[in-house]
């Protein structure tokens, strides 16, 4: 097998289409991180927000209806979590597992009682989202057609890093943000509510992980498949922990995720199983962490002596 | 004269406990008023109800005579109250000034505007001479810095009452009497300052007036240069108490514990332990003395095993224990009371019948025939709750549930109950009530008596001083002295923790 | 719980029928008829273990979020042990259920060395590793062990006598006997014919598990580790060691679920994504949660959450519904009682509030000057 022919364009146009929800969905997690909350629900959110995004898109006949409920589900979704981690102080894992399940089951449900179709609802219907090439810039050889030939929410996740950046470290939300998440007491006594900016957090990434379904349901594909998440919202979880809530380095493990995803596909064209390809990601995920581990050491006095 | 602050019939209630009942206290314009009471007084709570971290249940707040509603901190803040609390509440990850401007950000557009933020913070440094650095990050300055950070955050936003609870804990003599003037200069400015201690001897340097609390309520209001040590120790325990101890009926015996160039590093980088020598001998306490974050506890966890070493050799009664387990490193003889009951010293979820159980389920009687039975461990915990006079329900009622004073002897007493040959003593008295004090004091001498060895670590130098037979004094990591009890002044112990090598050369 | 049946009545609804038709087509697909109770059983059967697998590490704090890959790799071990060890069938049988438990511990294990070294979590490693698991035993059965002749995404079906036998088989004397003397439509003719003998084993590791965190040293020391692992080690406690056996045990457990549920009767063959859609470890997580870790709650939430699963599944058949509906009702069963009682990880109900009050109340009044 030639390794050099697997790279080219089309690769890098399908790595940056695998990583564009990935890439939304860690930001949502990212930010809940900064908060101090774990987000593990973000699977479920996304898979809420591409459902919702087929359903508005084809009752409406409008992919920015379908955009605008998608971000709607997602954040109703979320409130779950909010409301369950902060105010009642339930734990979070447990919260977010069981949206994980319950996301599987009202979507599936969904797909049977809204359009009688079971696995996968494919409708002539559903309105995607356009790409808007960039005119000039889409004709750089490589580069061109994968980043200047996206969807708007394309454009607006790769925009969106920079931006949660400057907002993050720049800004006073962002100093309170974080200060909420790494010592709530703290904030507290400054006068500046922690459960406050948590919802707002949560529903950011209800926000974040409801574009992301969007982009799944609408860009990526224009249908809706049961499970169509398929593990990249747990992705998104591990991400944020790769790159420690920082958004740059967010993008750069979500990049990696996307190449991962992306030269697995190559790689069934020259005859390996789609089953394997499919868990390349995921064992991806798991050796850079495994190099990155060091990481999670920071804080934690646990070396033992045997 | 007017009443800055005038808290009228002030009710707190936590299950099970009446931090506060019916508590009238009143503060002058100008003036700096010492709270005093012992640890669970209720001085503390009363504090943060004033600055809007717990509400009363009962009660009305008067500032300058106006009654106010102080739902929040915030409202304390708008209201110009400032604490200073005794586990700092800054942002280890922000800078200096970040953390001084924090929710009042200046902003430059819809951006911080970290330049003006750090002038800001430098001025009010100056003013008061407080040499803090607005760019360093918090979790690089030392204790005392901290302390300061926290004032300039109050004054920052211009708080007229300064309340500061139990400042001088984390402070060596020297860096305590810095306090002083700072505090003085900010009366002299017109600010009003609450100063809660347990400390004799500071009231009496410090305070205008003194309001004495017991068990959640006042039991006097005096004016500290009309009253004495003696009466305002008397109004603050309720009878005499005598914490001076008993002398070691025997000369230490064989050398039991022995460390010996002992270096732990921080993640591999600084060394927070660094070449420590040290030897413990049966039947005496040796104290180690120095500025909270100076090594201390990462040397106790190493020779308990709790923490990985870069260089040294540990021994237990001549037995090696350096690359052995936590385990082995008990079955030797080691034990160890942690600084950390909540987090390290107890399960707190957990009842006391399995928390007393803890280390001694693995031997008899407790393990029968390989098994564990239950009654076997409420019976364990029954014996120890009555030696040990623990007040708690049953054993099995979670010890999360039990007071300071109660936990700390929940774990003291599953430590003495190995009845091993050396034991470290990590605070031991830290945060407990003064009937619990007495209890432990009189436990760690006993023990001492019976031919045990004590490594005591205390942010106390009273303690220190009146229970160890030597002191060591840690700075950086290092032993800096070597001293005998009886002959070093509180003073020259302040110097050599504050890294003053001269003061021994004087001595 | 009354909540959780309304909202499921909303959902009834929204599919176009009637709720109360729907909820007594459930009762009688769960509980209420002799088909519906065996129904309840025999998923209860591996949900039980499941949630014992997920229990004995939660209490430990050790959370396995990876018992999915585990009970899927075990299934397809012991499958394989099936399909390919000659012997007699009885012995190929218990050798394909060592086998299982030994690929799910081990696939278990490799999250907790990771923790160990070089310090990954054993959530996030645990989690991961599902889907190499997952995709590996979906592209076994769909490639080198898929039967040619078969219409079926499925393997050959197992040489005769090496599944795990039901209790009382229609042909077999017992079957026979219940048959005769009860008549067909009894309650134990009808649990006989439809559940086999892992029944005995997962009521067997009830017990056992139950013995263990009761009566041993290990019980003892994983349950406090749980609690506070800082405290464990503190106690002497080997942390990583501990950590290791759990995931051992864990995944052991999961692994033989995998294992009994593929080669079970009345299944005969291992069918592409079969273990999988069950959702068995998933739904177990929230049922070990749910118990508190305690053997006991574990055998009443299996059961209860089986009763839902095979109810919900009956209700899906008679208004020809999605049997999704099973997970809405579950899902929002176990949200709304995490609402309520502040299910603890690592932790456990027993007036936890108290505690935290007394915490607040002791960090207040405790003087400790660190940042």
């Amino acid at each position: 097998m030639d390794f050099a022919s697997l790279i080219d364009g089309a690769l890098v146009e399908s790595v940056v289409r695998a990583l564009i929800p990935i890439l939304l969905a860690a930001l949502g997690g990212l930010i809940c991180e900064r908060a101090g909350i774990f987000n593990i629900a973000l699977e479920g959110l996304l898979l809420i927000g591409a459902f919702g995004a087929v359903a508005g898109s084809y009752f409406s006949g409008s992919a920015f209806v379908g955009v605008v409920v998608a971000i709607a589900s997602s954040m109703a979704f979320s409130l779950i979590l909010s409301f369950g981690s902060i105010t009642r102080r339930a734990e979070p894992i447990v919260l977010g597992v069981a949206m994980n399940i319950l996301a599987v089951g009202i979507t599936s449900f969904l797909l049977v009682a809204l359009f009688d179709t079971q696995g996968v609802f494919n409708d002539p219907g559903i309105v995607g989202m356009q790409k808007i090439a960039i005119p000039g810039l889409v004709q750089i050889p490589w580069i061109g057609p994968a980043l200047f030939n996206l969807t708007l929410l394309g454009y607006l996740a790769l925009l969106l890093v920079p931006l949660i950046h400057i907002v993050l470290f720049h800004s006073p939300v962002g100093l309170r943000l974080r200060g909420v998440g790494e010592r709530p007491i703290a904030a507290q006594t400054l006068g500046v509510s922690p459960a406050k900016y948590q919802y707002l957090a949560l529903l950011a990434s209800g926000l974040l992980t409801g574009l992301a379904g969007a982009q799944l349901a609408l860009g990526n594909v224009v249908q809706f498949a049961e499970n169509m998440s398929a593990g990249r919202g747990w992705i998104a979880v591990v991400a944020v922990m790769l790159a420690r809530a920082n958004p740059v380095a967010t993008l750069g493990a979500a990049l990696l995720f996307g190449f991962a995803e992306a030269i697995g596909y190559r790689f069934q064209a020259y005859g390996l199983p789609a089953q394997i390809t499919e868990a390349a990601p995921y064992v991806v995920t798991l050796i850079a962490l495994l190099f990155a581990a060091k990481y999670f050491r920071r804080g934690t006095v646990t070396a033992e002596v045997t | 004269m007017t009443l800055e602050v005038d808290m009228r019939g002030i009710t707190k209630r936590f299950p099970g406990v009446v931090a506060d009942d019916n508590v009238d206290f009143s503060v002058n314009t100008g003036e700096i008023h010492a709270l005093m009471g012992e640890n669970g007084a209720g001085k503390s709570i009363l504090m943060s109800i004033l600055a809007g971290l717990h509400q009363a249940d009962e009660g009305e707040i008067y500032l300058r005579g106006e009654k106010v509603a102080i739902n929040s901190p915030l409202d304390a803040i708008e209201s110009g109250i400032g604490m200073v609390f005794q586990a700092f509440k800054l942002f280890p990850s922000f800078t200096i000034a970040e953390n001084v401007v924090f929710r009042e950000e200046p902003t430059h557009g819809p951006l911080l505007d970290r330049a003006a933020a750090n002038r800001a913070v430098a001025e009010i440094s100056e003013r008061y001479q407080l040499a803090v650095d607005p760019k360093a990050r918090v979790d690089s300055v030392p204790v005392g810095v901290l302390q300061r950070v926290e004032i300039i955050k109050a004054l920052y936003r211009d708080a007229r009452v300064l309340i500061l609870d139990e400042p001088t804990a984390v402070l060596t003599p020297q860096e305590t009497e810095g306090l002083f003037n700072i505090l003085r200069a900010l009366r002299d400015d017109g600010r009003t300052i609450i100063f809660i201690t347990h400390k004799m001897k500071e009231v009496m340097a410090i305070s205008d007036r003194v309001t004495v609390l017991r068990d959640g309520k006042v039991t006097a209001r005096l004016i500290t240069a009309e009253s004495s040590a003696e009466e305002i120790t008397h109004h603050m325990t309720g009878r005499d108490v005598d914490l001076t101890m008993a002398p070691p009926q025997q000369a230490p015996g064989e050398t039991v514990l022995s460390v010996k160039n002992l270096t732990v590093t921080d993640q591999g980088e600084r060394p927070v332990v660094d070449d420590v020598n040290l030897e413990i001998h049966s039947g005496e306490i040796v104290g180690i003395a120095g500025v909270a974050g100076n090594g201390q506890v990462e040397l106790a966890e190493a020779i308990m095993g709790l923490r990985a070493i870069d260089n040294g050799r540990v021994a237990v009664q001549n037995q090696d224990v350096t690359q052995a387990s936590v385990r082995h490193r008990r079955d030797a003889g080691l034990t160890y009371i942690p600084e950390d009951r909540h987090g390290v010293g107890t399960a707190p979820l957990a009842d006391g019948a399995a928390n007393l159980a803890m280390g001694h389920h693995r031997r008899a009687p407790l393990l029968r025939s390989g098994l564990l039975k239950r009654s076997r461990m409420v019976w364990h915990a029954r014996r120890l709750i009555e030696r040990f006079r623990i007040k708690i329900a049953s054993p099995a009622t979670p010890v999360g549930t039990l007071s300071g004073g109660n936990l700390q002897k929940i774990v003291v007493a599953r430590e003495l109950d190995y009845d091993s040959s050396v034991l470290i003593a990590e605070q031991p008295t830290r945060g407990v009530d003064v009937g619990a004090i007495e209890a432990i004091h009189r436990e760690l001498t006993t023990y001492r008596d019976r031919g045990g060895a004590v490594l005591l670590i205390s942010a106390e130098l009273s303690e220190i001083q009146s229970l160890s037979g030597r002191i060591l004094v840690m700075f950086e990591g290092r032993i800096v002295a070597d001293l005998d009890a009886r002959d070093v002044t509180e003073k020259q112990l302040g110097y050599l923790m504050a890294g003053g090598e001269q003061a021994v050369a004087a001595s | 719980m009354v909540i959780a049946f309304v909202i499921g009545a909303v959902f009834i609804m929204i599919a176009g029928s009637d709720p109360i038709s729907g909820y007594q087509s459930m009762l009688r697909g769960s509980f209420g008829s002799g088909l519906g109770i065996a129904n309840t059983i025999q998923r209860a059967i591996p949900l039980v273990g499941m949630a014992l697998a997920i229990a004995v590490a939660f209490r430990a704090g050790v959370i396995n979020l990876g018992a999915e890959g585990q009970m899927i790799l075990g299934g397809l071990v012991g499958v394989l042990v099936v399909l390919y060890v000659p012997g007699p069938p009885l012995l190929v049988m218990a050798l394909a259920c060592v086998a299982g438990t030994a690929a799910g511990a081990l696939w278990a294990l490799i999250p907790a060395l990771f923790q160990s070294w070089p310090g990954v979590p054993v959530l996030i490693a645990s989690l991961l590793l599902n889907y190499p698991a997952r995709y590996f035993s979906s592209w076994m059965v769909r490639f080198p062990l898929k039967d040619p002749e078969s219409s079926m995404v499925a393997t050959d079906s197992f040489p005769a006598g090496t599944q795990i036998p039901l209790f009382a088989s229609p042909s077999s004397g017992l079957g026979q006997t219940l048959l005769n003397n009860l008549g067909k439509d009894n309650v134990l003719t009808i649990v006989g014919r439809t559940v086999n003998w892992s029944f005995a084993v997962v009521a067997l590791l009830v017990v056992a598990v139950m013995f263990m965190n009761a009566r041993t040293r290990f019980g003892f020391e994983s349950g406090m580790h749980g609690f506070n692992a800082n405290f464990a080690r503190y106690s002497g406690v080997h942390s990583g060691r501990l950590t290791a056996q759990t995931m051992l045990l864990s995944g052991g457990i999961a692994g033989l679920m995998g294992v009994m549920f593929a080669i079970g009767a009345p299944n005969n063959r291992l069918m592409d994504g079969q273990i999988l859609e069950t959702n068995y470890a998933w739904t177990g997580l929230l049922v070990a949660l749910l118990a508190l870790y305690r053997p006991s709650g574990v055998l009443i939430g299996g059961i209860f959450f089986a009763g839902i699963i095979a109810g919900s599944g009956a209700m899906g058949r008679d208004l020809s519904m999605s049997p999704q509906i099973a997970a809405v009702i579950q899902g929002i069963v176990i949200i709304l009682i995490a609402f309520r009682v502040q299910i603890p990880v690592r932790r456990r109900r027993t007036s936890s509030e108290v505690v935290e009050a007394r915490m607040e109340h002791d960090q207040a009044e405790e003087e400790v000057g660190r940042v």
